[in-house]
């Protein structure tokens, strides 16, 4: 098993964007985020591959929808720039790249798993590999810093 | 969304007595969102019970993982090649995440570190406030948006009651009555004729299991 829990947070918390920048100079373990890929490979490679960008998945977001249909909400999108990247990257990502999925993968989806793909691409599943392997590098959404 | 709150460390460290390799399992959906049972609860909850288990000299080891949504299968499944090396998982998702858990894996003991406390609203980070019961029959668009089921501590359909006290409620002078509220409400929308109408008691639905099956 491969523990997504990085450190305990210190109890005399800095601020949000202190922290960020804490994280962000920590190494990102290409060795772990490997492991993921290796174990999803197959729905990540099809899905990368059978993507048409046809963007008929972008109406069952209801993110998408409400906020004035950008391209940043739109399903494919959101898998294909990060999931996506961190494949075609083999997992050689910086703590930056990944701080920047963060915001794709928590603050552009709530992971309600509506959104469809006519040719069958599990979206939702992909969307949650790349918040698996976010959360094995210590990198997720902190609600206390709404 | 749900609303859940950590159990005392000396109740969950009694559940898993006996148990020698324990998994705390996070939620990523309500209870992350509640500040309850998310990754940074689960990190913390590993430290304070690796600690405990060191102090008893011990070689019992808690690990941690958080997964997605504990309610939804294709969130657990990323568990099931690393949840035989376990003895037992303690989840920190609601009740209903928990249950899902044991039932996906019968043979694996699944104790619930946290209380599912209610459904109900972020008034600031960190405090929430009930709203509903899912009482399965919702009458707030009679009641002026305020539930009688959740506010009214009898639950009553038809109110107030004779233990309504300068617009506090008999159990308590901290207590507002829901009851005032409706009728304050009801009176400032000229809808009070809302109030005169007598509802018939709630068929508590939640007697058997429900299931919801929407129309798509």
């Amino acid at each position: 098993m491969t523990s997504n829990h990085s450190i305990l947070f210190e109890q005399d918390e800095p601020s949000s964007e202190q922290k960020d920048l804490v994280e962000i100079s920590k190494k990102v373990c290409v060795e772990e985020i490997n492991a993921i890929l290796k174990e999803k490979k197959h729905q990540i490679a099809t899905a990368l591959k059978v993507c048409a960008h046809c963007t008929l998945c972008a109406d069952s977001c209801f993110l998408y929808r409400s906020k004035e249909k950008v391209a940043e909400h739109m399903p494919s999108h959101k898998f294909i720039t990060s999931i996506g990247v961190i494949y075609k990257k083999k997992g050689k990502v910086t703590m930056e790249e990944l701080y920047e999925m963060r915001e794709t993968l928590w603050k552009r989806c709530v992971l309600c798993t509506r959104c469809s793909c006519p040719l069958g691409i599990n979206i939702p599943e992909l969307l949650a590999i790349g918040r698996r392997i976010l959360r094995s590098q210590g990198v997720y959404h902190s609600y206390s810093e709404n | 969304m749900i609303k859940i709150k950590e159990k005392t460390f000396n109740e969950i460290v009694d559940s898993i007595e006996g148990f020698k390799n324990i998994l705390v399992l996070g939620c990523g959906g309500c209870a992350s969102v509640c500040l309850g049972g998310g990754q940074k609860e689960v990190e913390r909850l590993c430290v304070n019970l690796n600690i405990f288990f060191k102090s008893e000299l011990s070689s019992r080891v808690a690990k941690g993982y958080t997964v997605e949504r504990q309610c939804n299968i294709t969130f657990i499944e990323e568990t099931r090649s690393f949840i035989k090396d376990f003895d037992a998982v303690l989840s920190m998702a609601c009740g209903a995440g928990a249950q899902y858990m044991a039932e996906i894996y019968p043979a694996t003991p699944i104790f619930p570190a946290v209380n599912t406390i209610a459904i109900g609203i972020d008034r600031e980070v960190g405090v929430y406030e009930e709203k509903c019961r899912a009482c399965g029959d919702c009458v707030v668009g009679f009641t002026g948006g305020v539930c009688p089921v959740t506010r009214c501590a009898k639950g009553l359909f038809n109110g107030p009651c004779g233990g309504t006290n300068k617009g506090n409620c008999e159990i308590s002078s901290n207590i507002p009555c829901a009851w005032v509220d409706i009728y304050n409400r009801l009176k400032s929308q000229d809808r009070l004729d809302n109030i005169l109408k007598i509802r018939p008691v709630m068929e508590w639905q939640n007697q058997t299991q429900r299931t919801v099956i929407q129309n798509r």
